[in-house]
């Protein structure tokens, strides 16, 4: 067995090498995504923060094998390397959208990767029920997604991410569109699921305080072409509560980061002026 | 049911266009040439009870059939446009074509092949409902959200669950739309398809009072059918109503 001592140190869960995304051809070419190099610890709680257009959710796509990345780079997952498609289905992927089903009730939703998985209905049912009051939604099994407010359809949207039950989870700016109040009572919601269910999570927000309050390492994007700009260690001890947001350790790591985005978010602007 | 939802109901819309025959046309002294009166006409009806009845339900199984076989050509064909492209290319351009050939001149041809048969009314019926069922299964089928599909895609769903879970049920509404049109057109067809020759159905009815000049007997006619196309109609929007309430967004 002359693998077994090189497999004893557990590799990332998943780490890109030099991916770039180029949209187009030579003269209107856009480049999305350059040379993206990432690794992710298992279990590890990721935020990923950057500009509006930056490639955040490029980057996504292609860690969740809907898109290919250009051929100069490489996505490994537990340390082998994954030809192109071969990511479709092993990663627990929930796009910047609900995306859910209308014609589906909010139970019928949430199992519909199970269905694609082909566990029978009746056994993908009495998983996703016994799921319910934790993701706050008991009693509303049998609405429709017409019927739910803003928050609801997100966490029917979660559930039916977690329930999937992939040990790397794409979160892409999952409380975007929530208002302050609900999106800090479904941040703290968030964190005790996983530290229950204990996944990895890879995460996108615009808000920093989001990025710091829930990693645990924020990763900072360049305005497009996106790449890694730098990468911050989030040390505040878990569990973290709302108070964690007023400490002098919150503080600095937030000045630190909001130099940096800053930065980056006018470079934005500076491109799109002539 | 209160007096006011009675009121806007389509039960009641009936009642008012009757109630403006009954009193219009003796107040306006219109001739029985170009509108006789309620009563004339409903006694004519009544003259001529067992072979309404009997017209009636023949012609109602002509447009059903035909209608059903329209749904699942046109369903059918619908899908194999939207998954190959050559299919369309090849084929949407004849119906296209086909579309444009007089109903009379196809009915003719119709009857030389299978006869004055039920399956002649069948095929003519058919001939009208297929073709807009068809094209809207195609657009509804190409309504799926791309961004769905990556979503499904990510669950590592095949062609198939990809079809059924998502495709079909986007397309549902606009194949009910479809259907809504073509049961008309089916009903139209099999009338048509009676002119060329049979002894029962509410076509060759008509063609007879015509040749006779039985004016309220034409109006009983028209009534019947009037009433076999909301009958249809009315089922699919229940249908809908039960079973396809989503719009796709
Ligand atoms: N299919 C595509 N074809 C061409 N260009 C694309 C395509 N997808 C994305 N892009 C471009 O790539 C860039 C990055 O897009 P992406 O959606 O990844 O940004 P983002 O960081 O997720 O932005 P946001 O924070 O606003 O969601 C954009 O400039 C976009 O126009
Ligand atoms: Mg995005």
């Amino acid at each position: 067995m002359p693998d077994e001592t090189t497999a004893v140190a557990t590799p990332p869960h998943l780490q890109l090498v030099n991916v770039w995304k180029r949209f187009g051809e030579a003269p209107k070419q856009t480049v999305a995504v350059r040379n993206v190099d990432l690794s992710i610890e298992p279990g590890a709680f990721v935020t990923l923060i950057g500009p509006s257009g930056c490639g955040k959710s490029t980057l996504f796509s292609m860690i969740s094998g809907l898109l290919p990345p250009d051929s100069d780079g490489s996505l490994l997952l537990n340390g082998k390397v994954q030809q192109d498609g071969a990511l479709l289905g092993k990663i627990a992927f929930m796009p910047q959208r609900d995306l859910l089903f209308p014609w589906r009730t909010v139970l019928d939703n949430a199992t519909l990767a199970l269905e694609v998985e082909g566990m029978p209905r009746r056994r993908a049912r009495a998983k996703a029920e016994a799921l319910f009051p934790e993701f706050g939604l008991g009693g509303f099994e049998q609405h429709y997604p017409h019927q739910l407010s803003g928050g609801m359809r997100q966490r029917v949207a979660l559930m039916r991410t977690f329930l999937f039950e992939r040990d790397l989870i794409l979160l892409d700016e999952p409380f975007g569109a929530l208002d302050a109040l609900t999106r800090s009572m479904m941040q703290r919601w968030l964190l005790d699921i996983w530290a229950k269910h204990r996944r990895t999570v890879l995460f996108i927000t615009h808000d920093i305080d989001e990025a710091i309050f829930l990693g645990d390492k924020v990763v900072v994007m360049t305005a497009r072409p996106g790449t890694i700009k730098c990468e911050e260690a989030i040390t505040l001890p878990r569990p973290r509560d709302l108070g964690v947001v007023t400490t002098p350790e919150f503080m600095a790591v937030k000045k630190k980061l909001l130099a940096v985005v800053e930065e980056e978010s006018l470079k934005t602007f500076a491109a799109a002026s002539p | 049911m209160n007096a006011r939802a009675l009121a806007r109901s389509p039960v009641a819309s009936v009642v008012y266009v009757a109630a403006a025959w009954l009193v219009l046309v003796p107040l306006f002294k219109v001739q029985p040439r170009y509108l006789p009166p309620l009563p004339v006409v409903l006694a004519d009806g009544l003259s001529v009870w067992p072979d309404l009845v009997a017209g009636f339900w023949r012609t109602l199984v002509e447009t059903v059939l035909g209608f059903l076989a329209g749904v699942v050509l046109g369903v059918g064909f619908g899908i194999a446009f939207s998954a190959s492209r050559i299919m369309e290319r090849a084929f949407l351009p004849i119906f296209v074509a086909l579309q444009t050939v007089p109903v009379i001149a196809f009915g003719a041809i119709v009857v030389i092949w299978f006869g004055n048969t039920i399956m002649a009314k069948v095929v003519i019926a058919l001939y009208l409902a297929f073709f807009p069922i068809a094209v809207n299964t195609l657009r509804g089928l190409e309504l799926a959200d791309p961004q769905r599909i990556a979503l499904m895609k990510s669950f590592g769903a095949s062609h198939l669950q990809l079809f059924l879970k998502l495709a079909l049920p986007t397309a549902l509404p606009n194949i009910l739309i479809g259907m809504k049109l073509a049961v008309a057109l089916s009903l139209a067809g099999a009338i048509v398809g009676e002119w060329f020759g049979d002894t029962v159905g509410l076509g060759v009815m008509l063609l007879q009072a015509l040749y006779f000049e039985q004016i309220p007997r034409v109006w009983v006619l028209i009534i019947a059918c009037g009433a076999m196309g909301t009958l249809l109609y009315g089922a699919l929007v229940l249908l809908e109503r039960r079973f396809v309430w989503w719009r796709t967004d």
